[in-house]
């Protein structure tokens, strides 16, 4: 008895941490976005009135699905990317395995705002690459589309977000017995074969938990679009920093960001059911894959 | 002289090899794992291949699998080279050393991996897993994960799944090397029993002699790269072709010595333990360096005149018998079996003497 209760008031400070920290906040977001606002006070009155906005305006519905849009995208796009990259340093680098991870997190290690700028000298209308496209005669005027557009955001959001997929994805393949390979190919399966009845099964949750960080980051990066992005910057999270900068509508924010709070968890869950369905993810539970 | 005795004994295995090997070579960037091999394996026998580990026994085992290219040589598999033909087009199947099952596929799925690729209905897949499983006595755990499963269901799992496909050669790479001791004993006789049954030819990899005396119709004895003698096991044991082979398998005693004259199938031999006139291996000649091999269980202690004299300095119970270990006065530690009550004192001195007629000469190591 006396061992247990020492545990408890031990694990208090961390419970508290959590509630204090993270669940506190969430919920007094969660209250905000019930009220309203007249002028510049705000009327602790509970209303949906937030909700039925933000589902009754066109804008609001389209920057939500754009930022998800993009979430996905960006996470097919680094998966398609990292997945060769993640076997080849997992199963064909063997002295210079650390070195090549360093590489990949080297652009880690400079600042948001350093990589992004180094991206607009590359992109930009007097950039690296117009002025050597144009040297060579390629094309006659810049590219402006280069940059300021929907294009350079998913450029550097790729680039930014691909170390987390690979790593991801070579924790999956440093995992995966290269026995389980050849066992596919003595029992009769071809290359094609193999990848699809082996090796991506295996690679499944590091392939999922690798698009799960890139989606996250990716739908709450904030700089990125802003300052890439030109005309197409314009974001949820940009639209909800103004809302609680500029116009002061706390609780039209905060239900904006309740309702993307909601659609994550739902399509969480939703994953989760379907994962835990399917054999991979008996596997996974009782701690196979 | 080794390449003429495996003629001999391959000789009454009929003409047609299943497997046949020749000048088999193997090297990884200037490490010789197989150096140059021959070998042919007989349809429808067990054969295990063994050798201390880095002898070369599992690269050559790849290398029949398809996982490994040859650096050199040729392997032919019914009369046809396996030359180019990946590993998911030969007929052969492998069961891997630790098993190699697919942790996300049950039991059934993983026997049935192999079925895919063959053009059979539905209900004919299930029926052949089915009775595969039922052949290793698994049916019961058709639905489990490789993970719920012992180390030794694990290993009649792998067995099902890879006998299922029917292949003409079977490849066991060290599979009972991670049982315990009981359970590598019953799956011993429950392989041959399978072979048997099943009329398939099993290749087997192993480093355990009792294990491979217990299984095969023959038993290749490779040593660093190189096939040193391929016989059935009892020849292997009698006639060892190479010291190496007689020290390998069951430890016999060995005494250094040179040839004095050759007669036919035996020669006179002068070692330190004296002079013996014993059978011998073919080819040896006058002045030749030589050793000579008894086996602990053919030495006598001897009363009387005769034999030859050592200090025994250790005594081993082993239920049914003694082992003793004793030194020779030229320094040669020698063992053997005393079926008596009690064994010689350690400190004592015994004479020792055995039958010349069952020793047996072969020619002294070259290397080393």
């Amino acid at each position: 008895m006396a061992r247990s209760r020492t545990g408890f008031w031990l694990s208090v400070p961390v419970y508290a941490a959590v509630v204090a920290l993270c669940v506190a906040p969430l919920l007094i977001l969660l209250a905000y976005s019930f009220f309203q606002v007249s002028f510049v006070a705000v009327l602790k009155e509970p209303t949906l009135k937030n909700y039925v906005r933000i589902l009754g305006s066109e804008t609001y519905r389209w920057l939500i699905l754009k930022t998800f849009g993009s979430g996905l995208m960006v996470a097919a796009i680094t998966a398609v990317i990292g997945y060769p990259v993640a076997w080849f340093i997992a199963k064909r680098v063997v002295a210079a395995k650390s070195a090549f991870l360093t590489l990949l997190l080297v652009p880690l290690y400079t600042g948001d705002l350093v990589r992004i700028f180094a991206w607009r000298m590359l992109l930009g209308a007097e950039g690296v690459i117009n002025t050597f496209l144009m040297a060579i005669g390629v094309i006659r005027e810049p590219i402006g589309a280069l940059l300021f557009s929907s294009l350079a955001t998913h450029i550097v959001l790729t680039y930014n977000y691909l170390p987390f997929m690979v790593l991801g994805l070579w924790l999956a393949f440093e995992a995966l017995d290269d026995r389980l390979v050849e066992a596919a190919a003595d029992l009769g399966a071809g290359a094609t074969s193999t990848f699809r009845r082996v090796t991506l099964p295996l690679t499944l949750p590091g392939l999922v938990a690798g698009s799960l960080m890139v989606f996250v980051m990716v739908v709450g990066d904030y700089l990125t679009p802003q300052l890439l992005g030109g005309a197409s910057g314009v974001t949820i999270i940009s639209a909800i920093n103004d809302l609680f900068g500029t116009a002061f509508d706390w609780p039209l924010g905060s239900a904006i960001a309740w309702t993307m709070l909601a659609i994550l968890a739902l399509a969480f869950a939703g994953a989760a059911i379907v994962i835990s369905r399917s054999s991979l993810g008996k596997a996974l539970a009782a701690g196979e894959a | 002289m080794i390449a003429a005795d495996r003629a001999k004994d391959t000789s009454g295995l009929g003409n047609s090899p299943l497997l046949q090997g020749i000048a088999v070579h193997k090297d990884y960037g200037g490490v010789h794992a197989v150096r140059g091999v021959d070998f042919r394996i007989a349809q429808n026998s067990y054969v295990t291949l063994l050798g201390p580990s880095g002898c070369g026994k599992t690269s050559l085992l790849r290398m029949i699998g398809g996982f490994e290219a040859l650096s050199s040589g040729v392997l032919e598999l019914d009369g046809q080279s396996l030359d180019g033909v990946p590993a998911s087009r030969r007929p052969v199947n492998t069961v891997f050393q630790n098993y190699a099952l697919f942790p996300h596929l049950s039991v059934e799925e993983n026997v049935g991996f192999g079925l895919a690729y063959r053009s059979l209905s539905k209900a004919e897949m299930a029926s052949n897993v089915e009775s595969a499983l039922a052949l290793v006595q698994m049916s019961p755990m058709a639905k489990r994960r490789p993970r719920q499963l012992s180390g030794g269901q694990q290993q009649r799992v792998a067995l099902a799944r890879a006998i299922v496909n029917e292949p003409r050669l079977l490849l066991l790479d060290e599979p009972l090397s991670a049982l315990d001791r009981r359970m590598r004993k019953d799956m011993q006789i429950e392989l041959k029993d399978l072979q048997r049954r099943l009329g398939m030819t099993f290749l087997h990899v192993t480093h355990d002699q009792e294990e491979a005396f217990a299984l095969s119709d023959e038993i290749i004895v490779m040593n660093n790269g190189r096939i040193e003698q391929q016989a059935s096991p009892a020849e292997i044991y009698r006639r060892p072709a190479t010291a190496y082979v007689a020290d390998f398998i069951g430890g016999a005693n060995l005494a250094p010595g040179r040839i004095l004259s050759v007669a036919g199938e035996t020669a006179v031999i002068d070692t330190p333990l004296g002079r013996f006139e014993c059978p011998s291996v073919a080819g040896l000649q006058e002045g030749d360096k030589a050793v000579l091999c008894i086996r602990s269980e053919l030495l006598r202690l001897q009363a009387g005149e005769g034999g030859f004299e050592a200090v025994v300095t250790h005594t081993v119970f082993r239920g049914a018998e003694w082992l003793v270990e004793a030194k020779t006065q030229g320094g040669i530690v020698i063992s053997l079996i005393v079926d008596e009550p009690e064994p010689p004192l350690v400190g004592s001195a015994v004479r020792l003497g055995f039958d010349p007629a069952r020793g047996w000469i072969v020619s002294a190591p070259t290397e080393g």
